[in-house]
């Protein structure tokens, strides 16, 4: 069944945002609490795009730097982080990108290279390099060493990320993989997950 | 009279499942009468009421056959958002029935006519009046997510009444609630068939309902078994096969009539108890 | 928030201005221009009434921010001109006048929307853009999730408690740590998501989608200094503008 941009802004779907950002503010500060080291801050956009597809995730990753931006702005130029990690999840949930295991952690790889794609830009010409999370720790000692700033910042993003980002997917799809039928059914994208076949 | 809602062989199916929640169902609700649903877990009342206000099929989709006539109108060519107006429903869980975006009750409760586009001053008028007449004049200013479950099931009521709907699809609001809770709603309840509404209710405290309701809908298994006014289904002897508790002074007195004691009637409210007994001469004890 | 002069104008006029700050800060070139504005900002945010919570907040968020990106572009950024050095680390003119300019960017820019915010409520943004063409479900959307993220907070701490009682640790080793997240977090989602369906009856029982235009209790009103100030602003920035390109 084909479904267009339009259809997936349904009501069901929509009141998933909400809860979408919840679960990322949650989430972080929960990984806060336990001191975690990752930061475990896009369960929420991650499930969302699983379940809900590439449009709805990406209002829930913009909502959700929008409501960190209030209290803190240097949240905000990162919104486009969060747009590119919803879109990127829905597309790979279209394509069955988070039926198994294996597959997931592909996916979460991949996620890791979108996020880094979009944050290393951003971190280098809004920020000069640095913002002062863990990951400037780890650019700082890359540019000690002699490397250029760009790859530096690549580099560090990317070490920060991938064990966050893989964590989370596979966070999201042992979540997913409880949650019911019924409920899946109502979803956009909830018939790649049920556990039975649909008749129509 | 004029016939509010109307089914017609009305079955219907959700989508994930294989069975039909409601099977041929067929009745009609005269305006202003006061129906009550009853029948154990799984009779497909939810369903029904759910029919009734458009849920189904608009919201849950899934395969509706029959007829579903409210108001006039065929359930298929309303559109959903239209319904608001015309049939209220209130549900079991009071948590969940708060807007989520006012903060405080009166904005809570004018929630609805700002989403029906009544203008302000109006709007006002009606939320004060509402308030007055389901008591929750005290809690105008707090916040309904401070509210206990209680309170939140009244505000509920209050947002769906203000709309002024001519039917009222309740279903179990009480069964989360405590004695005092539960008279409260139905203090409520009461009010609103004075005022002539149309309404249903879901309810499993079968006294409530010898009480207030004129006629019964009895579900089982997806179908309805049995229909008609309160006292003539009550007494009518097919009802026990369905399993379904009766009021209580009409469990006691059928307990009597089955030692032996005849009964002139069968009561279904407390105070009928003594005239059912008294008037076959029996021996009354003091 | 205490009613004054400039807490009242329409929140659009207020987050023009924020755009408006964020608009000459990059329009100037240097650093001093930038720096500048923020005592402009804090007089705003007195007159405003809102000086602490303000200087809180630009404390609490920029302030780490600033020194590290200063600190990064004074030892990193590729230059000639060293000024002091001592094995690896060389810090260079270049690096201290980028890191001034972006330091003084940072703050003016981020100033200015931390501003905006202590200045407006939320929930008259919401209805300013409601106003704008924001569809109604946006608008929902976005009063919901301030709504709820506390309540999440709530649960997740009361969940969390609850599993502490069942044995789950969350002091000890990382991987002891880590244990406890997913019990705590899964039961959150699963029950915060089987909800929604409820809640959409909910808003459905209220006439959410009914086809006709919504009205609401709250208005938002402009005066005069609403309509003056965001032509003013725009005339400024294009004055700056043209003062950068010509001259």
């Amino acid at each position: 069944m084909k479904r267009s941009f339009k259809d997936d802004f349904n009501m069901m779907a929509m009141l998933l945002i909400p809860i979408a950002v919840a679960i990322n503010l949650v989430g972080f500060q929960l990984a806060n609490v336990l001191r975690l080291p990752i930061f475990l801050d896009t369960i929420g956009t991650i499930l969302v795009g699983v379940i809900a597809g590439p449009w709805v995730a990406l209002l829930a990753g913009l909502i959700t730097n929008l409501i960190n931006a209030i209290f803190n702005p240097v949240y905000l130029p990162y919104a486009l982080t969060s747009i590119a990690i919803g879109v990127g999840t829905g597309y790979l949930s279209k394509s069955g990108f988070f039926k198994t295991v294996p597959k997931s952690i592909i996916s979460g790889v991949i996620i890791t290279f979108i996020a880094v794609i979009v944050s290393a830009p951003i971190t280098v010409l809004v920020f000069g390099g640095a913002t002062g999370n863990t990951s400037s720790l780890i650019t700082a000692t890359f540019l000690a060493s002699g490397q250029e700033l760009w790859s530096a910042v690549f580099s560090s993003t990317f070490i920060t990320e991938i064990a966050d980002k893989v964590v989370s997917v596979l966070i999201v799809f042992f979540v997913v993989r409880k949650m019911s039928d019924r409920y899946l059914s109502k979803m956009n994208y909830g018939h790649l997950y049920m556990k039975r076949t649909n008749k129509k | 009279m004029t016939t509010m809602i109307d089914l017609k062989n009305v079955s219907y199916r959700y989508p994930v499942s294989d069975d039909f929640a409601l099977k041929n169902v067929s009745f009609s609700i005269e305006k202003g009468k006061f129906t009550a649903i009853i029948g154990n877990n799984g009779s497909g009342k939810t369903t029904l009421c759910n029919t009734i206000r458009g849920f189904v099929p608009h919201f849950y989709k899934g395969d509706l056959e029959g007829d579903v006539i409210v108001d006039q109108t065929n359930m298929k060519d309303y559109q959903l958002g239209q319904l608001g107006e015309k049939v209220g429903y209130v549900f079991q869980n009071p948590f969940i029935q708060v807007s989520g975006v006012k903060d405080n009750v009166f904005e809570e409760v004018a929630y609805g006519l700002e989403n029906l586009g009544v203008p302000v001053e109006e709007i006002k008028v009606r939320v004060e009046e509402v308030l007055k007449l389901v008591k929750i004049e005290h809690l105008r200013e707090k916040n309904p997510f401070e509210l206990s479950g209680g309170q939140r099931q009244r505000v509920a009521l209050a947002s769906i009444i203000v709309m002024d709907p001519e039917i009222l699809v309740i279903d179990e609001p009480t069964s989360q609630l405590d004695p005092i809770g539960t008279e409260h709603i139905f203090d409520i309840i009461r009010l609103m068939k004075e005022r002539g509404k149309t309404i249903i209710l879901v309810e499993h405290k079968m006294d409530l309902i010898a009480e207030y309701a004129d006629n019964l809908l009895v579900m089982h298994e997806g179908q309805l078994v049995m229909q008609g006014p309160v006292r003539e289904v009550f007494a009518n002897p097919a009802f026990e096969q369905y399993q379904i508790q009766y009021p209580h002074v009409t469990d006691i007195a059928l307990q009597l009539q089955k030692s032996g004691i005849p009964l002139s009637f069968l009561p279904i409210r407390d105070e009928e108890l003594a005239d059912a007994l008294n008037m076959t001469g029996g021996v009354t004890h003091d | 928030m205490k009613k004054n002069a400039l807490l009242q104008l329409h929140p659009m006029t207020k987050f023009y201005f924020s755009l408006f700050i964020l608009a000459i800060v990059l329009v100037v070139p240097g650093h001093l221009f930038a720096f500048a504005m923020f005592p402009v900002l804090v007089l705003v945010a007195i007159f405003a009434g809102v000086a602490k919570e303000f200087l809180n907040i630009v404390l609490k968020a920029l302030l780490s921010v600033l020194i590290i990106v200063f600190i990064m572009q004074m030892f990193f950024y590729p230059g000639e001109h060293v000024l002091w050095s001592w094995k690896v680390f060389s810090i260079k003119q270049e690096g201290l006048n980028y890191g001034l300019i972006l330091t003084s960017r940072i703050l003016a820019i981020g100033s200015a929307f931390i501003l905006f915010f202590r200045m407006t409520e939320v929930r008259d943004f919401v209805k300013s853009l409601e106003d704008k063409g924001l569809p109604p479900m946006g608008a929902y959307v976005v009063l919901s999730t301030l709504q709820i993220i506390p309540e999440m907070k709530r649960q997740a701490n009361t969940i969390m408690e609850a599993q502490k009682t069942r044995g789950v640790e969350t002091e000890g080793s990382l991987f002891i740590r880590a244990k406890a997240f997913i019990p705590t977090l899964t039961p959150l989602i699963l029950s915060s998501i089987a909800g929604t369906e409820e809640r959409a009856i909910t808003l459905e029982s209220r006439a959410f989608s009914a086809p006709v235009k919504k009205t609401s209790l709250h208005k938002l009103t402009k005066s005069s200094a609403d309509r003056v100030l965001p032509i003013m602003y725009v005339i400024i920035f294009v004055a700056l503008l043209v003062w950068r390109v010509f001259l």
